[in-house]
């Protein structure tokens, strides 16, 4: 696209010259005019300008001689094409101004220059024998007055009109027009006048004439123009008109890149070349007016980021068109496309720019690097359907889900078995040699992905490549990992997921970007020294004195797969960024318990995306391992110590990771509370960012708007609840989250635990609540109880529990009751905060006896207790622990509880139980499609299954359904719970097993087509016999028991 | 004074802990017929102190923290006991403690005395900074009073080396010198005493090996079960292999599945297998175990087995009224690794079976016989080598338990009830010898 192939190319290319040849021109004279200096210095400079004013300025070198002397820049080197011109002082040549190109040029005018390159030098010639001339006579004896140094000004602009008056006379009309709009601007009768003439006397009568107006010709334009610039120079100082001029032409010179940016027909790789072009231009973009880089920035941002008016408002102020330049540099687009980046790129390139931008903070984030990104245009996807002919794969998103997941792995296949458009092909290539070897991450940059509100996160693919061996190898396994993430679109979950955001009707194009993996070389495995996730809002508070906007870091050693989502068996570090000090595990043991034991690396050899062992990794990398004594603590007889120096015996040493060193010894926490900060208060929204660092520098990942996973959302929090409805409200320290159906309250009255007599009792107490932790149904209850839940100290401070005693609960609540003038502290859930965080078990204080908290304890203490129901051992504590069956005392009401961190505020209240059940959303849940809830499906199921089950046959005398298909709380990977009164053989027994596990893996494969979600079999049969019903053993206790009893179903009759 | 004496007293209150320490000892009281000024004297602390400690906290705010120091009694040497930092801490639970501590010091014959400290703080809500302010205010406030021939702190509840070698630092610094022995629970090279790790463990099995003497069992071929993989029983199980005994089985802390399970080798457990594939905290990978052919059994099944000896070496509360009659005939000898691990009942269906007890504050006792072995080496600036740490921990725990088991015979006493009556007797006698009573 370089060549100059069609007319307004050439016309641009020739402006494009005429503005550098003027400029060049410019600078000379501005250089001579400098006072102060000698004339050697003068000439030593120009010749470094002069290059600027030709048509290849990086290969041309320019030399002085002069009375003698010559004057050269570095790497000078003469050679067969040159073009000189004589300095001639007083009628004699007293030197020579020379311009060489280092290497052969296509034939101009010239030899290889061009005709206006030999008036620029003539008159660059011409400029220096005046100044000497000049300096010659002030030496003399006659001062220069200051009138004088302004006439020399005065000269230098009028040189330039004269020079444009010859050489472009409609750059210069161009000029004429803005000046004169310019002086009319500023209340310049004379240039009114002007104007009034210029656009002829019948323009004033107003716009709605029909007439064409009079062409005016381009002489009488010129003469127009003289006169402008005559009214210019008695209304403006000199140096203003000088200014406004360079910046005009300047202006002019950036205009093809407007016009390409305007243009809807503009391609891709067209405007990929009018970025090179304006780079080459040397147009330094603060020389441009206010209003053109505007222009520039804001389209520049629309064709290659986002339509987001919001996200183009606040991003124009941080971005130059120079970092579009380097950005198109690395973009691989079909060869009419028109595509964009995506909404991941664009949040990582706006906030790199910010951090570029924002000089008050260079000394701490100057070294924050972003990985080298290439880029595939959203159109990409298009170009490759249509060029394999997949047009089928369209009307999917319309499709029902389970055709969808049946179809799914099918798809992957197609895509990875077709083949890309050569241009993308060869864009790939390039971009494989740009990266020299370099691991590679693809990830998905849908244009719907991390928009506000709705982050895709996880949703879309993001594959991981070791990108070693030949390069055609390479290319192979990076295409088909982008055939990969674009059938990921086409998967159910992003179109379950859009489906529930009502996206499924927007258009969607999915951009690529192929990244760097940070990281460096630990013997076959490449890993960042660590990485993680930041967020701007703290919603795990393990402190009151860590307050929401003091943020959160989640760290891991390793990539940062591990520090995203919940892993379950493993803990990243947790750091509060505003308050590093006070960190959620204080003790030694705590801090090691709750360490990271695992991290995710990149195998090099077989090239794989692996989990591997902490301490093993360690022990075989010992100091090669980036940042050891930063990520790691020697653990030795019960302490914790930041290795110094070369402490660490890789053999030996207990190594923990705690990032203790990160911390204390670097500036990384400040680092990212500082990025934290900034970013927030540019984008005007708290974000979550991923970062990653090799044991050198410290990258950014990505940037996106703070958003919240379904469980950890706020919510909306009515205000006009009647007070019977409350069953208590908090207005201090809560997080976010919602928990719609709570039937069972467990209670533990603080008043009557504080009077408890014996430590047997008091250790009663937490035995009771692991027992009902088992009895009540997960996620439905929640543990209210007086100060510190699982206190190792004092057992009357709080009840003594373990993680295992609670871990079905769907909320923890502490209460801090005034004792006299005292307010106990509360845990914060600090003895098991990492595993409620992980399970998603919501936590709140409640302070009563505060003004403006309700807290209805007529409610918790007089309804109607089922404990001695439930547990009917337990009579002697039933005033200290009550367990209320909501819907039993409510007349089938359920509480619900809603948390709001963004106004500190929390909600328990009496509701209608939800449409479709669902007790509180549990991580990597799957809340399914439109259709019926899990639980309804799981029900109807049962119905069929007990209507084909044959009693006489099998020997059974009833069945139940309990757990979570009974209580409508059942997820998309929830198991049936049966119960099957038997009464038959053991010949039956193995019969009946054979037919249920037929049913059972029969239910767990159209479950797996429904949801997605993998299970070994649906049906968890729980057998009783009559003597289990008789004495209540087994699970018989659940068939008629007075809370959360088992529900029978209505078995076929005996074939009668 | 009688048990329903202190019973009346405490209605209005509900559990607290030192008057339950009360109740214990006026039952030993009873038993020793102590006279009224001993019971006075020994049923109180000698001294409590109470404090403030004011700290500029790092947000520039200052905060004051409550301190406290109680000394129960130093009739036998320098009181020694830990410092706990508690959010909820009371001056009735650490008056209990202190006393315990006497006890405890008494029991194994050790020249020191009981004490207790600590500080209303919730390390979580502190930075290391704060809480190295705390800890050098505590000592500014007390320093006068406590002291290597006075009264000697070490780690405790959410206190640990760290904080020791804070306060050590402080006191060294207003007295101008150093004292090591000030202060024990320091890290070895720093003051630390080695063998700490296995002293414990170690402990026990010296108990268990006198125990069987005395019950005539030869230590080659005896058969051992294990409540817990933890420190304690690690080395428990080390030395018992060593003297020719068999452990069957193990039970351990399932972290993942928040439960506990048990591992049973029938030809007996291999520690080093087993320390292989076990985590820091004492959990075994389970399915490795699998592997390497242990049966995998219930939490609790370690308590039914076949063996000759039950160690519990987990946690308290686990032999109770439930699962006491569970305990196999077989069993002749139950040994006390973790604090408090037989609640009341289940003593009682011990003490019926007729099966011999090393009660927790005996059994136990390696770890402060070790601490007092810490400030002796501190005291004189020498440090012995492993091996004479450990045979003199031998040594005192061998006297220690013969000494409980020859009054229990004497006295037909059950051997928990023989070992508070011994250590109560000791410190009565030291303060009369003194003249105080």
């Amino acid at each position: 696209m370089n060549a100059p192939d069609n007319q307004v190319d050439r016309i641009l290319k020739a402006l494009q010259e005429r503005a550098k040849e003027l400029n060049c021109l410019y600078r000379v004279d501005e250089r001579l005019g400098q006072a102060g200096s000698s004339l050697k210095e003068a000439l030593r400079d120009i010749v470094r300008l002069l290059p600027s004013g030709y048509q290849y300025p990086e290969s041309c070198h320019a030399r002085i001689l002069f009375e003698g002397e010559h004057f050269e820049a570095e790497g000078f080197a003469e050679s067969p094409w040159v073009q000189s011109s004589d300095i001639v002082v007083h009628g004699k040549a007293a030197g020579r101004v020379e311009v060489y190109y280092s290497e052969s040029k296509p034939r101009q005018d010239e030899g290889p220059f061009l005709k206006e390159e030999r008036k620029l030098i003539d008159a660059i010639a011409g400029r220096i024998a005046r100044h000497v001339q000049s300096r010659q006579a002030s030496a003399k004896g006659r001062r220069p007055a200051s009138r004088k140094a302004r006439g020399g000004n005065r000269r230098d602009w009028w040189a330039v009109i004269d020079f444009l008056r010859i050489t472009d006379p409609h750059l210069l009309s161009r000029l004429s027009r803005k000046m004169v709009n310019h002086l009319c601007w500023n209340g310049v009768e004379e240039a009114q006048r002007l104007l009034q003439r210029l656009t002829s006397s019948r323009a004033q009568d107003g716009f709605d004439d029909n007439q064409p107006t009079a062409r005016i010709s381009l002489p009488d334009l010129m003469a127009m123009a003289e006169e402008a610039f005559h009214i210019a120079s008695a209304h403006m100082e000199e140096d203003e008109i000088l200014l406004k001029v360079q910046k005009w032409i300047k202006d002019d010179k950036a205009a093809f890149l407007l016009d390409a940016l305007e243009s809807p027909a503009t391609t891709i790789p067209s405007l990929q070349s009018a970025l090179q072009r304006f780079a080459q231009v040397g147009v330094e973009e603060e020389d441009l007016t206010r209003s053109t880089q505007t222009a520039l920035r804001v389209g520049l941002m629309r064709r290659l980021f986002t339509d987001e008016l919001e996200f183009i408002g606040t991003s124009k102020n941080f971005v130059e068109v120079a970092d579009f330049c380097d950005v198109a540099r690395r973009i691989v687009s079909p060869t009419d496309g028109h595509g964009k980046l995506g909404g991941k790129s664009s949040g990582l390139f706006l906030a790199a720019q910010i951090v570029k931008r924002s000089p008050e903070y260079a000394e701490l984030l100057s070294s924050l690097k972003t990985p080298k990104t290439w880029h595939v245009t959203s159109d990409g996807l298009l170009s490759f359907i249509q060029y394999n002919h997949l047009e089928e794969v369209y009307d999917r998103k319309y499709m029902e889900i389970d055709q969808v997941r049946r179809e799914y792995p099918h798809i992957i296949q197609v895509f990875k078995n077709s083949s890309f458009p050569p241009e993308i092909v060869q864009g790939l290539s390039m971009a494989l040699d740009d990266f020299e070897g370099l691991p590679l991450i693809v990830r998905s940059s849908s244009l719907l992905e991390d928009r506000m509100g709705s982050a895709f996160s996880g949703k879309y693919k993001s594959l991981f490549l070791a990108n070693q061996g030949s390069k055609k190898e390479r290319l192979a396994a990076l295409m088909d990992a982008i055939a990969e993430v674009y059938a990921s679109t086409f998967g159910p979950d992003p179109i379950e997921y859009r489906a529930e955001r009502g996206l499924l009707n927007v258009h969607e194009e999915m951009g690529i970007m192929i990244q760097e993996v940070v990281g460096t070389r630990v013997g076959d495995h490449w890993l960042p020294a660590f990485a993680g996730v930041a967020f701007s809002n703290n919603e795990f508070r393990w402190s009151p004195r860590i307050k929401r906007e003091d943020g959160l870091l989640r760290l891991v050693p390793g990539l940062g797969t591990r520090a995203v989502d919940r892993v379950g068996d493993d803990y990243p570090v947790l750091i509060a960024p505003g308050q590093p000090g006070l960190r959620v595990n204080a003790s030694p043991e705590e801090a090691v318990q709750y360490a990271p034991r695992k991290l995710d690396a990149i195998n090099l050899k077989t090239g794989a995306f692996e989990t591997i062992e902490g301490a093993k990794l360690f022990r075989q990398a010992g100091a090669s391992y980036p940042m050891i004594n930063e990520v790691v603590s020697v653990f030795r007889d019960g302490d914790l110590k930041r290795p110094m120096g070369l402490d660490l015996d890789f053999e030996k040493d207990d190594l923990v990771v705690t990032f203790d060193g990160l911390s204390a010894r670097t500036p990384f926490v400040v680092q990212m509370r500082t990025l934290l900060k900034l970013l927030k208060s540019k984008l005007r929204v708290a974000v979550d960012l991923e970062f990653a660092c090799n044991g050198k520098d410290l990258y950014l990942l990505q940037c996106r708007p703070q958003s919240y996973a379904a469980d950890t959302a706020p919510s909306a929090i009515p205000v006009d609840v009647p007070k019977d409805r409350i069953v208590f409200s908090a207005k201090k320290y809560v997080s976010n989250g919602r928990v719609p159906d709570i039937t069972h309250i467990v209670y533990v009255d603080p008043r009557k635990y504080n009077e408890l007599e014996s430590l047997a009792e008091l250790r009663e107490v937490g035995r009771i609540v692991g027992r009902l932790n088992k009895l009540l149904p997960r996620r439905q209850f929640i543990l209210m109880g007086p100060g510190r839940w699982g206190s190792r100290g004092d057992i009357k401070l709080g009840v003594s529990v373990t993680y295992s005693d609670i871990n079905n609960t769907a909320a923890l609540v502490e209460i801090a009751r005034k004792e006299g003038h005292y307010v106990p502290d509360l845990s914060f859930g600090t003895h098991f905060f990492q595993d409620l965080v992980e399970a998603s078990i919501r936590y709140l204080p409640l302070f009563p006896d505060e003004a403006g908290n309700d807290f209805n304890e007529e409610f918790l203490t007089q309804s109607r207790s089922v404990l001695k129901k439930l547990l009917p051992d337990c009579g002697r504590l039933a005033d200290t622990v009550r367990v209320i069956d909501v819907p039993a005392v409510t007349d089938g009401l359920v509480m619900r509880l809603l948390l709001n961190a963004e106004q500190d505020a929390g909600l328990a209240l009496l509701a209608s139980p939800s449409a479709g059940g669902g007790g509180a959303v549990e991580p990597g849940r799957k809340d399914s499609d439109s259709g019926e809830a899990p639980w309804l499906w799981r029900m109807r199921m049962l119905e069929r299954l007990a209507a084909q089950l044959d009693c006489v046959r099998f020997g059974v005398k009833g069945l139940y359904v309990f757990g979570s298909t009974k209580n409508a709380t059942a997820g998309p990977s929830s198991d049936i719970d049966l119960i099957i009164h038997f009464a038959g053989t053991a010949d039956q027994q193995k019969e009946l097993e054979l037919w249920l596990e037929g049913w059972s893996l029969s239910l767990s494969e159209v479950n797996f087509l429904k949801t997605g979600c993998v299970t070994k079999g649906l049906l968890e049969v729980h057998y009783v016999s009559d003597e289990d019903i008789a004495r209540k053993t087994s699970f018989a206790v659940k068939i008629g028991a007075s809370t959360d009893a088992a529900k029978p179903i209505l078995l076929r009759k005996p074939d009668a | 004074m009688t048990t329903t004496a202190v019973k009346g007293s405490s209605q209005k209150k509900g559990f607290n802990p030192f008057e339950m320490a009360q109740t214990q000892f006026d039952k030993v009281a009873d038993i020793l017929n102590l006279d009224s000024s001993a019971r006075e004297l020994l049923r109180q602390p000698l001294r409590e102190y109470h404090f403030g400690i004011p700290v500029r906290m790092d947000d520039g705010t200052t905060k004051v923290f409550r301190g406290f120091r109680v000394q129960h009694n130093d009739s036998r040497g320098p009181c020694k006991g830990g410092i706990r930092f508690h959010p909820h801490e009371t001056i009735d639970t650490v008056k209990a403690l202190a006393m315990w501590m006497t006890w405890k010091c008494s029991v194994v014959d050790i020249p020191l005395g009981g004490g207790k400290g600590g500080v209303i703080c919730d390390p979580h809500n502190l930075s290391q900074r704060e809480q190295e302010q705390i800890c050098r205010g505590w000592i500014r406030q007390i320093a006068r009073n406590v002291g290597p021939v006075a009264d000697v702190p070490a780690p405790d509840v959410m206190t640990n080396s760290q904080h020791m070698l804070w306060m050590l630092d402080e006191y060294e610094h207003i007295h101008g010198g150093k004292y090591p022995g000030f202060i024990t629970g320091k890290p070895v090279g720093m003051g630390g005493s080695l063998g700490r790790t296995e002293a414990t463990g170690y402990g026990v099995v010296y108990a268990i090996r006198e125990s069987l003497k005395e019950l005539g069992i030869k230590p080659a071929g005896v058969l051992a079960s294990v409540q817990g993989f933890g420190n304690v029983a690690q080395y428990a199980i080390q030395l018992l292999q060593q003297m020719g005994g068999k452990v069957l089985c193990v039970s351990c802390w399932d972290q993942k599945e928040q439960q506990s399970f048990t591992l049973r080798k029938k030809t007996g457990v291999d520690l080093q297998a087993l320390l292989g594939i076990t985590d820091r905290f004492g959990g075994i990978d389970k399915a490795k175990a699998k592997d390497l052919g242990y049966e995998i059994l219930p939490g609790d099944a370690w308590l039914e087995q076949e063996v000759d000896i039950l160690i519990p070496a987990a946690m308290e509360n686990q032999v109770t009224a439930e699962n006491v009659e569970k305990i196999h005939k077989r069993v002749k000898l139950v040994a006390e690794g973790a604090n408090g691990p037989t609640t009341p009942e289940a003593d009682r269906v011990i003490k019926a079976r007729g099966i011999h007890l090393v009660p927790d504050f005996l059994a136990n006792a390696g770890g402060v016989t070790c601490s007092y072995f810490e400030q002796v080496q501190c005291n004189m600036n020498y440090f012995w080598e492993k091996d004479e740490v450990l045979g003199k921990l031998d040594l005192k725990m061998t006297s220690a338990y013969h000494a409980v088991s020859e009054l229990a015979k004497k006295q037909k006493l059950f051997m928990r009830d023989a070992a508070y009556v011994i250590s109560v007797r000791r410190v009565a006698q030291a303060c009369k010898d003194r003249g105080w009573v």
